[in-house]
């Protein structure tokens, strides 16, 4: 290929990439310039604010009780992440580093509830919470975490699975039992891989919406998923997009902060979920 | 490992042996007791469930009050209601529109950003955040963009065209659903980066000795090396659309509170949408028959992907996956 046609193709292959960088950063761009958009010319069609109204933060909180619902989302996410935890690494642990009868066939059954919709479940387990009386708390939407997911033993065997044989087998030969093997050497050693599967679970907890929006009524029980999508309702009939705006802002901001400093978690954690199907 | 036991067995004395059992029995609690949380929780949280709504499509059943038998009759209403059809049919439209929109970005975008470049990791950055924005917060965040006098709708102006009323017109809404999903295709961008990024140089450099053109180079060595990764996104991406929910949940909502019809028009009534309208209007026997049916089609659509698999995924990659 001759000089000249190169240079061209790389032009080419960097406007295609700048135009797509643009199109997918302008509704971001869009959110932040709308939640600081003054209430009357939200109303109207104007792309470009006269001023800046910083005060819409502040009135997004007046208006709802935005407070309570980070509260209660902080809450589901801790609850969550620590049951996650908990219970997954022994399990992802008997399935990479212990040998047993039928394991291969324990573990595919395990793989296969991963692809189950929670529509097919969440019928019959609302009778379970509902005779538990559990609803309106968080209890439905934390307790089913502490008892193993699918998809984060898969991730968490995945990086154990890398993790040095001898070394464990070593300990085994000196009579650790399994339990000081997990503790002192297997977690750890796996420590990113846990955090990986820490961060995937809080971010399932921030953004579900399905589940509490079934099992929560109470207003001060919501949590921020759901307050935001009643919020836009009521906006969206007075117009107040900028409320709605604002919101979001809130909602999403912990999120990519969080991305920014784990940024290499996320990427292997995404990429491990793809290429070993 | 169970070979070597068996062969020291025979040599060694009865009460090392009984040891060895010991040690095996231990063992075996050991691994239950680590298992523990997953089993309970299959049998509680999935198993039951399952069983359990299997048993509720077959009768009249309310919460609180016990389950009366009527056969078929459920699937048989199903099948004969229009709103299944309706959801079924939008569902239909995303698959065959939706995913290979999404799927042909997020491979132009993964192609243009595989060799190692600087800027790179800033694109790949740039790509992926909208994926990790919580789908009702796109859902709103879209619904502000494409409402009448909106941001693109005054990006529409400015080229002198006039916008689509998005949420008030059904031929629009699912477009409109789809341009969200496709916004937030960051995961499967980096799951085809990576597969790309392990397609070996010397393939390419072969098909250029053969005297390939970039089109000849991307439909014979890069189609065929990622096929398996395009199969797993397009079996998942299959399953996921049965169940997309949250941003035609927010779009509907948005335009009119009250009843799930999926405004405009029903054009929003997802399959997930339908069944939640079933479950609250106290209608289980109804919303089981619902969850069964999506079980069923979640496990025909990945039973047909598996056996037609060597079709579509190139066979020289077969171990892969």
């Amino acid at each position: 290929m001759s000089r000249s046609r190169r240079i061209l193709g790389v032009v080419g292959q960097h406007s295609v990439l700048i135009g797509l960088a643009i199109i997918f950063a302008l509704p971001f761009f869009f959110m932040l310039l709308q939640s600081v958009t003054p209430i009357e010319e939200a109303k109207t069609s104007v792309l470009w604010p006269s001023t800046f109204d910083f005060g819409n933060y502040g009135e997004v909180f007046d208006r709802v009780p935005l407070a309570r619902y980070i509260r209660n989302t902080l809450l589901v996410c801790t609850l969550v992440v620590t049951g996650t935890i908990v219970s997954c690494v022994p399990v992802a642990y008997a399935f990479s580093h212990m040998r047993w009868r039928g394991r291969g066939v324990v573990f595919v059954l395990v793989l296969s509830t991963m692809m189950l919709p929670f529509q097919v479940l969440f019928v019959s387990q609302y009778e379970i919470f509902s005779n538990l009386g559990w609803l309106n708390t968080v209890l439905p939407l934390v307790v089913p975490s502490f008892f193993a997911n699918a998809f984060s033993i898969f991730l968490l065997r995945q990086f154990f699975l890398t993790l040095p044989t001898e070394t464990i087998d070593a300990a085994r030969a000196d009579g650790a039992s399994e339990f000081q093997i997990l503790t002192r050497i297997v977690v750890p050693l796996a420590k990113p891989g846990i955090m990986a599967v820490a961060i995937f679970q809080f971010l399932f907890a921030w953004s579900d919406f399905f589940g509490p929006n079934i099992y929560l009524s109470d207003e001060a029980n919501l949590t921020l998923a759901v307050g935001l999508v009643r919020l836009n309702t009521a906006a969206a009939r007075l117009g107040e997009s900028n409320l709605t705006m604002a919101a979001s802002v809130i909602f999403v901001m912990p999120l990519v902060v969080i991305f920014f400093f784990a940024q290499k978690i996320f990427i292997e954690g995404v990429t491990l979920t793809g290429t070993k199907g | 490992m169970s070979v070597a036991i068996g062969a020291s067995a025979r040599s060694v004395p009865p009460e090392r042996l009984r040891a060895k059992r010991r040690a095996d029995r231990k063992r075996r609690l050991t691994v239950l007791v680590l298992l523990s949380p997953w089993i309970i929780g299959f049998l509680v949280f999935t198993l039951y469930p399952i069983l359990n709504s299997f048993y509720w499509s077959f009768t009249v059943k309310r919460y609180g009050s016990p389950a009366r038998w009527v056969g078929l009759a459920n699937y048989e209403l199903l099948f004969t209601n229009d709103d299944l059809l309706t959801a079924l049919g939008n569902t239909a439209y995303l698959a065959i529109f939706g995913m290979p929109v999404r799927i042909g970005i997020a491979l132009l975008a993964a192609a243009l950003l595989v060799r190692k470049r600087r800027g790179n990791g800033v694109y790949r950055t740039m790509f992926y955040v909208p994926s990790i924005v919580p789908a009702v917060a796109s859902g709103a965040l879209f619904f502000f963009l494409l409402k009448e006098g909106g941001p693109l709708s005054g990006l529409f102006g400015l080229f002198g065209a006039d916008a689509p009323l998005w949420f008030r017109d059904p031929q629009w809404a699912k477009p409109a659903l789809i341009m969200v999903t496709t916004w937030a295709l960051g995961d499967l961008m980096l799951i085809l980066l990576a597969g790309l990024v392990d397609i070996p140089r010397s393939l390419y450099e072969a098909a250029e000795l053969d005297g390939a053109g970039r089109w000849a180079k991307f439909r014979h060595v890069t189609l065929p090396m990622i096929s398996p990764v395009i199969f797993f996104i397009v079996l998942t991406g299959l399953i996921g659309v049965l169940q997309s929910f949250d941003q035609a949940y927010v779009f509907s909502q948005g335009v009119r509170e009250g009843r799930l019809t999926g405004e405009p028009g029903g054009s929003l009534l997802t399959y997930a949408m339908l069944q939640l309208r079933l479950f609250q209007d106290g209608r289980i026997g109804f919303a089981s028959a619902m969850a069964w049916v999506m079980f069923l089609i979640t496990f025909v659509i990945t039973m047909v992907m598996l056996a037609t698999r060597r079709k579509w995924v190139h066979t020289a990659t077969e171990e892969w996956a």
